[in-house]
């Protein structure tokens, strides 16, 4: 073909084509695969999926689960400290980065090692040190403090802190990274005007530098959100749910039905809710991001 | 622009930050002095530090279970392939977004983008029913294609980031010149994207590595990488604490050393999208 002078028409037409195995592929896996998880999740389907309707059947038996009910109340615990706690951990890091500390690129690399790291190599690194057999609380204890005690993991009741520990450990690096990069991107200007106008460091912080960080913000929340609706390897090697169901998640509620229960139209379901509640998130957000602005 | 301080102010700064990055360094650092200890002195009371019988004992009992260089060649393979192959899908559609804007482009980018926070767990069975059926079960191909269909949408993502800041003149003037659009791409773009493309292939190489989810699911014996190396150590009962953490040195080296000589462009890559 002759393609010295494409026209528009000719342009238009070739990046569709290049785009196209992309979105067919894109298209195939995941809205086929969903599509076909959200259709059989109103089947009986037990060991094998079976196209047998019984309506609304497990969604019942799903809310009627004290486990799932514990799942949803974990993840939205887990999800509201570890949204806030990133958010401040990272931000501090940043702000404290920002002031021309010494060994700059070196610091910023260890701080990123975590991040580097399967999360089953997190959880099971954290599971020892958080272990009172043999982690912090031994140390501890053998430097001379007999009575203290921490062990997290093995508590019921803040077992679910104790696995926030290892995420917060291993995403806060990250975190830091992006908000330092937003801290970069605004005018010293700032800084000297505020200086002049006798503005404490805080203020400025609070009233001028984190309102011009939205675009950072946005892009942190994704990145958090969308790690904490999946958030299942790091229970599996932390606690496995337990002890209890002071860990249990959705994720592992449903990867449990699929593979251990042998309960195919349980498990559909439970994904189906999930997904359910992961457009309720990201519909809002994306009209507040892409909506409002004029299109390209 | 970061904030000017005093002298002594940074000095402070730097001994608190530094503080803090002993603190997240702990971990693997302790993981790492475990590893040459013996499964008495992983556990001694009161615990020793630096002053044991550094011992490569656990590194050999752990190579004698399980052939590591097997795990370390399916990993490179798995992570490597998935992101060779997703970056050439990428580039072209990136291309058509970043220079061939229509109306639907936004809306296409923001709807791939949401596909990467649907839970896994909602397209895991269909999948694994595909795979039986298509023989793909705990193969390494079926998990390279996989993994790039999880990381296409981060990865179009970031070269439309990285393309977007080329101007479009110079592949104007290129089809000008009578480059073909075979050409323009391969021999304007692309030379011109390299460190967007560097830092692409870095952090999706590291994310494909880290992958557990689709890996430990879709392997058995022949095709399982190092997350599966490192799963089957962890069992609760077996308190093999030295040998775990040799495991683990063992799991995380590659990609340790991978992140260290890479630090720029893999920094360059985590703030795609975030600064504009």
């Amino acid at each position: 073909m002759s393609a010295s002078r494409p026209n528009r028409l000719f342009r238009n037409k070739s990046a569709k084509i290049a785009a196209i195995p992309m979105i067919l592929t894109a298209m195939v896996v995941f809205v086929g695969g969903t599509i076909w998880t959200v259709a059989y999740s109103f089947t009986n389907s037990k060991l094998l999926p079976r196209w047998k309707l019984v309506g609304l059947d497990q969604y019942e038996r799903l809310w009627d689960s004290r486990r799932w009910l514990v799942s949803i109340e974990n993840l939205f615990l887990y999800g509201l400290f570890m949204l806030v706690l990133s958010f401040v951990i990272g931000f501090v890091l940043a702000a404290l980065m920002d002031q021309k500390i010494r060994f700059e690129n070196t610091f910023r690399t260890i701080m990123l090692y975590p991040f580097a790291l399967s999360f089953i190599v997190t959880g099971l690194v954290w599971q020892w040190i958080l272990n009172p057999d043999f982690g912090v609380q031994h140390i501890v204890r053998s430097l001379g403090f007999e009575n203290f005690t921490f062990d997290p993991l093995y508590t019921a009741d803040i077992a679910l802190y104790g696995v926030m520990i290892a995420g917060l450990w291993q995403g806060s690096g990250l975190i830091m990274v992006l908000m330092l990069a937003g801290l970069r991107g605004i005018d010293q200007e700032i800084w000297k005007a505020s200086r002049v106008d006798g503005i404490p460091a805080w203020k400025t912080y609070v009233f001028i530098i984190i309102p011009m960080m939205k675009p950072v913000f946005i892009t942190t929340l994704v990145l958090i959100a969308s790690s904490i609706v999946k958030v299942y390897d790091l229970i599996v090697a932390q606690t496995g749910g337990g002890p209890g169901l002071s860990t249990e998640m959705p994720a592992k509620y449903v990867y449990d039905y699929l593979f251990g229960a042998q309960n195919l139209g349980q498990g559909f379901a439970a994904s189906t809710m999930m997904l359910l509640a992961v457009l309720v998130v990201v519909i809002p957000w994306a009209m507040l991001e892409f909506g409002g602005k004029k299109r390209v | 622009m970061a904030r000017s301080v005093t002298n002594q102010r940074k000095t402070i700064n730097t001994i608190a930050a530094w503080a803090v990055g002993l603190l997240i360094f702990f971990p693997i650092l302790w993981t790492i002095l475990t590893s040459f200890k013996t499964e008495g002195q992983a556990i001694a009371d009161p615990p020793v530090w630096f002053f044991f019988d550094w011992t490569l004992e656990n590194y050999a009992v752990v190579q004698e279970r399980s052939d590591y260089m097997r795990y370390l060649w399916n990993s490179i393979i798995i992570a490597g392939g998935s992101t060779v192959l997703g970056v050439i899908i990428a580039i072209p559609a990136a291309w058509s977004m970043a220079f061939v804007p229509s109306k639907r482009t936004k809306d296409i980018l923001l709807w791939m983008l949401s596909t990467k926070m649907l839970p896994a767990v909602g397209v895991l069975y269909p999948i694994y029913l595909l795979f039986i059926k298509l023989g793909l079960l705990d193969s390494r191909f079926g998990l390279v294609i996989v993994l790039m269909l999880i990381n296409l949408p981060i990865i179009v993502w970031m070269l439309y980031t990285y393309f977007r800041e080329i101007p479009g003149e110079i592949l104007e003037a290129a089809r000008m010149d009578g480059a073909t659009l075979k050409e323009e791409i391969l021999y304007v773009l692309t030379p011109m994207a390299v460190p967007g493309i560097a830092s692409t292939l870095l952090l999706n190489v590291i994310l494909a590595w880290n992958e557990a989810f689709w890996t430990l699911n879709l392997t058995a014996a022949n095709a399982a990488p190092l997350t599966a190396f490192i799963a089957s150590y962890s069992s609760p009962e077996g308190l093999f604490y030295a040998k775990l953490s040799a495991a683990s040195v063992m799991a995380i080296a590659p990609i340790l050393i991978l992140g260290w000589f890479s630090q720029k462009q893999l920094v360059r890559g985590l703030t795609f999208g975030a600064v504009k």
